[in-house]
């Protein structure tokens, strides 16, 4: 999976929108929506919620956890912690990119959640990386590694995986050649 | 002394608590930490005296008491000194224990004392908030007044002159205590039992109607913000005016208590006439049995504030940034700050109206909003009156604004908008209505002063106050007016009932237009328009929140769907306008009892449905346009729940409770309880039910009948026309010729002996409105495809079905207006048997098979026709044959038993003869279900004389056992098999096997549905 397929299974995610209009239940493929009504809160997914927000029908209210404190307390636990911590979404860092390019105005103190986050998704990195690194260093056959994201995982997953392909090949070619060369002499 | 000079006394181990000068500068006492009290001698600084009384203690702070001693004025004779709970007063010079002042009602560590300047009173605080003053001399307790709050007292002053001592308590307050102890009354108020209460004001407020004012005024001036009634006003009096009538008074308290009584009744009587403010006569009403009890002093409620009026849906005044209005249509924000006055209007559905900012140059406080236009107001200021400012954006023309100016003195205090109209209240008690574009219309006067207001439609919603509230009580009125082209007045100021101790906080009309209000406790409440215009509480606020200090600020209440909105306020009762606040929902929630079991819960919900359904009764009355499908809903919505407290009660065993909720229900819904009743086996329970249903059918026709009586004609010949048979409650006397005819038509002569008798009972059905008749028309419906069973059972159970397919526009004739209601419970049989059945299952391991008991079950039975018959008019017929019918029932002990013995219709005959061909067509099909349906299909492509073929076979066939039940049992049983899946089919033929002792029931139709439901085993 790369990076845009991730981001459109996170427009999946549901977000609370205050709607400035009327409207009817709609019936999609994916489930009904609504019904939206002026200034009572909604459930829509991500997708509608900005497009609704781009036509400007509606108010966005952020998810609960995207909120200065909370993601203060997470980011300090994901540094303190060795692995990785639970997110509060699994598409924290769509959720917080889509929403905070779309509807900033809606979000008190986004440039703060901007840099939080931004700092625990390089925590996570930078954590992801080091794991990568001794895995490869020890030459584990196995590793475990949990609550991770999908975005995260479509950061290095594709790479790693090719280049634990190439090094086994190199690897395993290595050592006929080795033996072969006993064998010459 | 010289200034100048300082001296030092040394001898206190630890931090000193307070000091008093002897009076003639020779003594000083002093109280320590230490837990010792020295005197000193000034001159020399030497301890003349030291007696460890108090509690020691490492600092003042942590001093239980403060101590403060103090020498008795002018001679200086003795030195009080606050010991725990009594005054010790030490005698100067010897500085013996003189004596003890105490009383029962401390209970608290004294803290402070204080001799009055004369030196005959001494007073006393203690720490928690009691102020004692006492005789000296006689050693009496004078006054005992406990401070509201409980604060400890911690100074205490005395009035140089007058009887009044300042006291201030730890939190910060000062206080005053007025006419402590009067000279002339010292003697009788030591007798005073009780408590000296701070609120007997009431009681003897003007007693002298010259002092009426004066005692106002020190009330205004001197009632300190914190505690409403520590001032004892009332009796302060007596040391302004030259004591006569009071210590007289006084002594006859202790003469004579009911004599006292009377006359300060007869005095506060006669001097209310005097007074010009009379708020207090309700007062002197109340005081009343507190006052023959043996209690001098007026102990009783103190009137309420009253709420000032306000605008539901706004913050409060003071904040620079408030809501004006917040409502189901938009929001109306005010800002009121240095550099800016505005008013920001704001559309939740900005297809309304888009955001408007208005700058507010004339200072509006109030504010409405609706779909056509905003409304604001001003209060008026020195050189403008109050103005009433419309913005009509919804106008057409150009002109969208108009202003009107109240007369002088006269200043708007709420004001709403309805449906083309706006009204304001005014401070001279008018409202004034103005059409939407500024036509002053109707004017009239409120019967109190204004709280708050609300619109809808055309309906206009007052609540004023009624009077004064007590103990905290807000006493209110509500008229609830309609101004459309009927003028009329719903509500005609009844009181508004509010929470003990609550104001009103919310005020206005659901979005379908019933009226509601919140109070400061949460509850909101709603008009029940089905209960003779009652409130009711719907939901209670409080319940959601989480902190104590928590609330939840209402914005609209919506009845379909049931939703409450408003705005969470963590620790406040509103919310500020930044950060926007977001809506939250909370669902309504009536106050029944026991809703944690499943008994309460339904109840609860049945009561919620039928009460957030009454606007529909009321639209409809009102000629308003509404959804027919949500009154369906509602009403099956309803039934449903009836239906499921039955189906709970009868696993309860309580059949009484059960007839009680089949009161409630629909016709159809009876006829499901008396099914579901049946087929659970409780028999009398069916038959208290369908005499029930009788009962309803009456009671709708007579009603229907009415109403209808002039259509009646038209429909019989429509009838006629169209049905065959007409069995109705108008075609009785035709009712049996048809039969006959009938009889003769199926022209079998084995069956002719059988068969009036069958027609007589389905015409029992017909006449008496038999519900089974009807549950089987219901069933017939929803299977009304199967046309195979229908045309198999032609020839024999035709009667049945005649009934049952001309029954339904009987019924729809009979009841009328509610053709819908009953076209829809047409769907319930079947979500109702499912839950039937899951209850007879849930049921099964516990019924056995009915042990029988003839004899009472065919009393009930005779009993059961016989008062039907009474009605057909046929008794002696019926009576003739019911033995007749008994025994011919007896010998078939089961019905079913035989049923599948051998194949019985024409259809089972045709399948039995087929199956092979089935078969052999169909290799795959394994089920019998599969079989029965393939088998069904081919049934009905035969032509119709084939079919009648097989069904004379079947008939020739069937043997003459249990014919007549089968044949009564045939339409349910056909759709049984058209219903139920293989499963059941197959339980059904091992049942057959089984031996099983059965007993024919009733005759009538329970027959049949128990029969029904013992094949559910």
């Amino acid at each position: 999976m790369d990076a845009a397929e991730v981001e459109f299974l996170a427009e999946k995610e549901l977000v609370t929108i205050i709607p400035n209009f009327s409207l009817d239940k709609i019936y999609l493929i994916g489930g009904d929506l609504g019904p939206f009504n002026p200034g009572l809160p909604v459930e829509v997914p991500l997708w509608l919620a900005i497009n609704l927000k781009q036509r400007q029908k509606c108010r966005l209210i952020p998810p609960e956890w995207m909120d200065v404190e909370k993601l203060e307390k997470m980011r300090d636990h994901e540094r303190k912690e060795e692995t990785f911590t639970p997110m509060p979404s699994p598409y924290y860092m769509e959720l917080t990119k889509l929403l905070l390019n779309h509807a900033s105005d809606n979000i008190p103190k986004a440039d703060e959640i901007r840099t939080l986050i931004k700092d625990t998704w390089d925590t996570r990195m930078a954590k992801l990386r080091v794991s990568a690194d001794s895995f490869v260093r020890q030459q584990e056959a196995h590793a475990k590694l949990d609550n991770l994201t999908s975005m995260e995982i479509s950061t290095s997953g594709a790479f790693l995986t090719q280049a634990l392909n190439y090094m086994y090949k190199l690897r395993t070619s290595l050592q006929p050649l080795d033996s072969t060369q006993s064998q010459d002499f | 002394m010289d200034s100048s000079q300082q001296k030092t006394f040394r001898g206190h181990d630890a931090p000193v608590l307070s000091l008093s000068f002897d009076p003639k500068d020779v003594f000083l006492a002093s109280a320590s930490c230490d837990g010792s009290v020295r005197v000193w001698q000034i001159s020399d600084q030497t301890c003349a005296i030291s007696w460890p009384l108090l509690q020691k203690c490492n600092d003042v702070i942590n001093a239980k008491s403060i101590c403060r001693l103090a020498w008795q004025p002018k001679s200086g004779k003795l030195l009080a000194v606050p010991v725990e709970k009594s005054v010790k007063l030490y005698r100067r010079e010897t500085w013996s224990n003189q004596f003890d002042l105490s009383d029962n009602f401390i209970s608290q560590t004294l803290n402070i004392v204080t001799w009055s300047p004369c030196g005959q009173y001494l007073a006393a605080g203690s720490i928690n908030g009691l102020i004692i003053v006492w005789n000296v001399e006689t050693k009496d307790c004078l006054e005992r007044v406990k401070h509201e709050k409980g604060y400890a007292i911690c100074g205490l002053a005395w009035h140089p002159t007058c009887g009044q001592i300042a006291y201030t308590d730890a939190e910060g307050n000062l206080g005053l205590l007025e006419n402590v102890c009067d000279p002339s009354g010292k003697k009788s108020s030591s007798k005073v039992s009780s408590r000296v209460e701070k609120d007997y004001n009431d009681l003897f407020d003007g007693d002298d109607a010259s002092n009426a004012d004066d005692i106002l005024n020190d009330n205004a001036a001197k009632t300190p913000s914190f505690s409403k009634g520590i001032i004892n006003d009332g009796e302060d009096d007596d040391d302004l005016m030259p004591a006569s009538s009071r210590p007289r008074q006084r002594s006859h308290i202790l003469e004579d208590d009911e004599n006292s009584v009377d006359i300060t009744l007869l005095k506060s009587g006669s001097s209310l006439l005097k007074e010009e403010e009379d708020d207090d006569q309700a007062d002197n009403i109340h005081s009343l049995p507190l006052v023959s009890s043996q209690r001098p002093f007026y102990d009783g409620p103190m009137p309420t504030p009253r709420q000032k009026p306000f605008q539901s849906g706004s913050t409060p005044l003071h904040l620079t940034h408030r809501f004006m209005v917040w409502n189901s249509i938009g929001i109306i924000r005010c800002y009121n700050d240095e550099q800016d006055n505005a008013i920001d209007v704001e559309f939740h559905d900005t297809s309304i109206h888009h955001a408007t900012h208005l700058s507010n140059t004339l200072n509006y406080t109030v504010a409405d909003l609706s779909h056509e236009a905003i409304l604001l107001a001003c209060e008026s200021t020195d050189e403008l009156t109050s103005k009433l400012h419309c913005l009509h954006f919804s106008s057409w023309d150009s002109s969208k604004e108009w202003i009107v100016d109240m007369p002088q003195n006269e200043d708007i205090e709420a004001i709403c908008l309805g449906q083309g109209w706006a009204a304001a209240a005014t401070g001279a008690l008018l409202l004034r209505l103005f059409t939407i574009g500024g036509v002053q219309k109707e004017v009239f006067s409120l019967p109190g002063p204004v709280v708050s207001m609300a619109g809808h439609g055309e309906q206009l919603f007052i609540v004023y106050h009624r009077g004064t509230g007590f103990d905290g009580d807000q006493c209110l009125g509500v008229q609830l007016l309609e101004l459309g082209r009927k003028k009329k007045q719903i509500l005609r100021g009844d009181p508004l009932p509010l929470t003990r101790k609550s104001y009103l906080t919310w005020v206005g009309f659901s979005a379908e237009g019933t009226p509601c209000y919140v109070d400061s406790e949460g509850i909101v409440r709603m008009l029940n328009r089905g209960l003779g215009n009652t409130w009711t509480p719907v939901c209670d606020t409080r319940e959601h929140c989480k902190g104590k200090s928590d609330h939840y600020w209402v914005v609209g209440v919506h009845e379909n769907p049931q939703q409450l909105r408003c705005i969470p306020c963590k620790g406040s009762r509103f919310p500020p306008t930044l950060p926007r606040p977001a809506v939250a929902i909370l669902a309504f929630k009536l106050p029944y009892c026991q809703t944690a079991t499943e008994k309460g819960q339904m109840e609860e919900q049945f009561w919620r449905s039928v009460i957030f359904h009454n606007y529909l009764d009321y639209l409809a009355k009102n000629g308003y346009e509404y959804e027919e499908s949500t009154k369906n809903q509602a009403i099956r919505e309803q039934q449903e729940l009836l239906m499921k407290m039955l189906a709970l009660s009868c696993k309860l065993e309580r059949e009484f409770r059960c007839v009680e909720l089949a009161d409630l229900m629909t016709q159809n819904a009876v006829n499901l309880a008396i099914k579901y009743a049946s087929r659970s086996r409780k028999l009398i329970l069916a038959q208290r039910l369908s005499e029930l249903a009788m009962e309803k059918a009456a009671e709708l026709a007579a009603t229907q009948e009415e109403e209808e009586e002039e259509q009646e004609e038209d429909f019989r010949k429509k009838l006629n026309a169209g049905y065959y048979n007409t069995p109705s409650e108008w075609s009785q006397p035709r009712l049996r010729n048809q039969v006959e005819e009938e009889a003769e038509d199926s022209g079998e002569a084995d069956e002719v002996e059988e068969k009036p008798e069958i027609h007589k009972h389905s015409e029992i059905h017909f006449q008496g409105q038999n519900p089974f008749s009807k549950s089987a028309n219901s069933s017939d419906v929803s299977t009304i495809k199967s046309g195979a069973v229908i045309s198999s059972n032609q020839g024999r159970a035709n009667p049945f079905k005649v009934s049952a397919n001309s029954k339904e526009p009987a019924i729809s004739v009979n009841t009328g207006r509610s053709t819908n209601i009953l076209d829809n419970m047409n769907k319930l049989p079947k979500k109702s048997t499912a839950l039937n059945r899951a209850a007879s299952n849930d049921k099964s391991p516990v019924i056995k098979p009915l042990i029988p008991k003839p004899k009472s079950k065919q009393t009930s039975a005779a009993s059961y026709f016989q008062k039907r018959t009474s009605q057909a008019d046929k008794t002696d017929e019926v009576k003739e044959e019911n033995p007749k019918n008994l025994s011919s029932e007896t010998p078939a002990l089961s019905p079913q038993n035989t049923e599948n013995q051998r194949p019985k219709t024409g259809f089972q005959m045709w399948l039995e003869e087929n199956r092979s061909n089935i078969l052999s067509d169909n290799p795959d099909f394994s089920d019998e279900a599969d079989i029965i349906k393939e088998g069904m299909l081919r049934f009905r492509a035969l032509s119709a004389e084939e079919r009648k073929a097989w069904t004379d076979k079947a008939k020739g066939g069937a043997a003459s056992d249990g014919a007549e039940a089968k044949k009564r049992k045939r339409p349910v049983d056909e759709n049984n098999e058209t219903e139920r899946t293989e499963s059941q089919k197959e339980k059904a033929k091992e049942n057959q096997n089984l031996p099983k002792k059965r007993k024919p029931l009733d005759l009538s139709t329970n027959q049949k549905l128990s029969a029904f439901a013992f094949k559910q085993e």
